[in-house]
């Protein structure tokens, strides 16, 4: 008869077993302070050395992580219009006029979050409350702020009418994240406690399809445009029963980069290139020759959804398009000391940061800084 | 020389050597990670991961309504879907895979069904399965015993035609076999070994489609809580998911490998 494994390698398993476990209290007791030593680049940005800030040398790349979303979506378009070139290595108008190379991941939400928190990629398109859980592990500076949902983040329902009714039912989308703290905050608005209406988890997009697929067990979804747009448009038994328009300037979607990033050659030119690139589109869809060319192109990104809903949509999703209106937010004193305090409040309750992560407006002192040095730089440029 | 033999010690020293030199460069690229970025979570020291693992077994909840360690939360969820989808899955190619192997009117219309539906992965099929078979058990169970169905069914159907002899058949018919008695007393206990094989090479394909799934939908399981704590960047938790995953199909190879020694010792495997 055969034996089903060799008894030496039984024995190399448990030999093995011990060495793990020797090796994992060895390292546990000594602790593993870092030794000061040069520090590497990471991943995402492939600086030139110091040769970055020199316009004749070779641009220093650095990659920008974006989801679907209308006021980032604007950086795909950027890209099919030729502003920027999305591909490392080349270059767009705008890159030129830097000399930084701006390389583009198209992802979804989530795991841009976690592509930029773990350094593998030097800026990302984020809201208020999930930049502050990256936070806590990437001390990080927000540039911009993109947009301000008004309408966008919604609780979608079909075969529900009033909250009462949705009320112990489960509601589907992304859990500790931008969709859940929207629900609460809009319940709490409405007089209702959040406690009472539970939340589980499920991808954004797959909910929305599903919902839109009047699967038995999807009657509540809270997503975010261009999801709410597509689940409304394609079910005729579903509404809205309540938004983001409840809590106006609470949920602000931004680029937000890292510190590191930003200090080495060539990062202040890149966040400069991408404020730049965000209100140059912004132009675009101001002016009435390119404006609905510009919104059909964020759209055809999001598939299936005509003019008509691109201009609802944009409604939807309040873009801070003139400058001094982003520098005006970042400055706002509800902002600051109202709306951060709250969100901040929520990532301790999820578990999104062990303790409040240490915000600060400008100075740069805090691990996330709501910085608008480079929209004010923007504008001055603009004035001259 | 290829396949010369090594002393015992020799192997075993190998192998303690591979898995040291694994863990040292771990723990050499978590404190580089350390100094690009003091803050980082990317690589977690071994310490990190003990404060994750303590994470992972903390009590939930609050007093008065206390809840379960999240880790037995997720992996009793999880080890139920799959142990489900598992157990339709085989029950069902099993039986379809024996009858395919015995009947040709039943091979004939089912066989290029089963070799082209094979061949899609289960995993782009999701879509279709949320759409039909909604959020809860049903759809974890119908994607991993579809996802393993086709494939099983196919070297199911395989081994009765390439194992069971025709000789064995007529005999078992000499001897006054009714129809029944040979798929059960021939067929079956020829192909039981091979059955064993086939979910042993099946569970690391259904741990895909079942992480996948719980990625995606679910507010408990492996596949979820690694979504969840790579979003908020604990990859300490993380980490130990992976290594819990790594146990379980271990564990799920070695214990299949000892029944098929037990109930077929006759076999000498492949």
């Amino acid at each position: 008869m055969k034996m089903f494994f060799p008894s030496h390698w039984r024995s190399a398993f448990l030999a093995s077993l011990c060495a793990v476990t020797s090796i994992a209290a060895i390292s546990g007791c000594g602790g593993s302070k870092p030794t000061a030593g040069p520090a590497g680049s990471t991943a995402g940005g492939n600086a030139q050395g110091s040769s970055g800030a020199n316009p004749t040398s070779k641009p220093a790349t650095f990659s920008l992580a974006w989801s679907e979303y209308p006021s980032w979506s604007i950086f795909g378009v950027a890209d099919e219009v030729g502003l920027i070139n999305g591909k490392e290595g080349e270059m767009g108008s705008i890159e030129k006029k830097y000399n930084v190379d701006i390389k583009l991941i198209l992802a979804t939400y989530d795991s841009c979050i976690t592509l930029y928190g773990n350094s593998q990629a030097d800026a990302v398109c984020i809201t208020n409350i999930d930049i502050l859980g990256a936070a806590g592990s990437r001390n990080s500076v927000g540039i911009m702020p993109t947009s301000t949902s008004a309408g966008a983040d919604a609780c979608i329902v079909a075969g529900i009418n009033t909250l009462e009714e949705l009320a112990g039912k489960p509601t589907r989308g992304l859990e500790k994240s931008v969709s859940q703290y929207c629900f609460e905050r809009c319940l709490e608005k409405l007089g209702k406690n959040p406690a009472d209406y539970p939340f589980s988890q499920m991808d954004p997009e797959q909910a929305a399809l599903a919902f839109q697929g009047k699967n038995e067990g999807i009657q509540s979804i809270m997503v975010w445009n261009p999801f709410v747009m597509q689940s409304i448009r394609s079910r005729s038994d579903s509404k809205v029963l309540f938004s983001s328009e409840s809590i106006p300037e609470e949920i602000i979607d931004m680029v937000v980069m890292g510190k590191d990033s930003l200090s080495k050659p060539g990062g202040e030119a890149f966040a400069k290139a991408v404020v730049e690139t965000f209100y140059l589109m912004n132009q675009r869809m101001a002016d009435p020759k390119t404006s609905d060319q510009t919104l059909v192109g964020i759209g055809a990104r999001f598939a299936k959804l005509e003019l008509d809903d691109m201009k609802t949509i944009v409604k939807q999703t309040k873009f801070f398009g003139d400058p001094a209106d982003a520098v005006r937010l970042f400055a706002d004193e509800r902002f600051q000391k109202e709306t951060m305090p709250l969100v901040s409040k929520f990532c301790v309750k999820y578990g999104l940061t062990p303790k409040p992560v240490e915000l600060s407006y400008g100075d740069g002192k805090g691990f996330m800084d709501f910085s608008t040095k480079y929209v004010s730089g923007y504008l001055e440029s603009q004035k001259k | 020389m290829i396949r010369r033999t090594i002393p015992t010690w020799l192997f075993i020293g190998l192998a303690i050597v591979g898995v040291l030199v694994l863990l040292v460069s771990y723990e050499f690229l978590s404190q580089r990670q350390t100094r690009i970025n003091p803050k980082q979570t990317t690589i977690p020291s071994f310490e990190k991961l003990g404060e994750g693992v303590k994470r992972m077994f903390a009590k939930q909840g609050t007093e008065e309504n206390p809840k379960p360690p999240m880790f037995w939360v997720d992996m009793r969820a999880t080890l139920w879907r799959l142990f489900v989808g598992l157990g339709v899955g085989v029950l069902a190619s099993v039986v379809v895979g024996v009858m395919m192997g015995a009947y040709r009117w039943i091979e004939a219309p089912l066989s290029p069904i089963v070799m082209f539906l094979s061949k899609i992965p289960p995993t782009g099929m999701m879509p279709i399965y949320f759409a039909i078979a909604g959020t809860d058990q049903k759809m974890f169970t119908s994607m991993v015993a579809l996802g393993i169905f086709f494939s099983m069914a196919q070297s199911i159907y395989q081994a009765v035609r390439d194992n069971v002899t025709d000789e064995a058949i007529n005999k078992a018919y000499t001897l006054g076999a009714s129809e029944s008695e040979v798929i059960y007393e021939v067929i079956w206990k020829q192909i039981l070994p091979n059955v064993i094989d086939c979910i042993r090479a099946q569970i690391g394909p259904a741990m895909i489609f079942l992480i996948a799934a719980e990625m995606v939908v679910s507010d408990a399981g492996l596949g979820y809580q690694i979504r969840m704590q790579s979003r908020v960047l604990n990859m300490n938790i993380v980490f130990v998911y992976l290594l819990v995953l790594g146990i379980i199909g271990v564990v799920a190879e070695y214990s299949l490998l000892w029944i098929r020694r037990r109930v077929c010792p006759w076999f000498n495997g492949v």
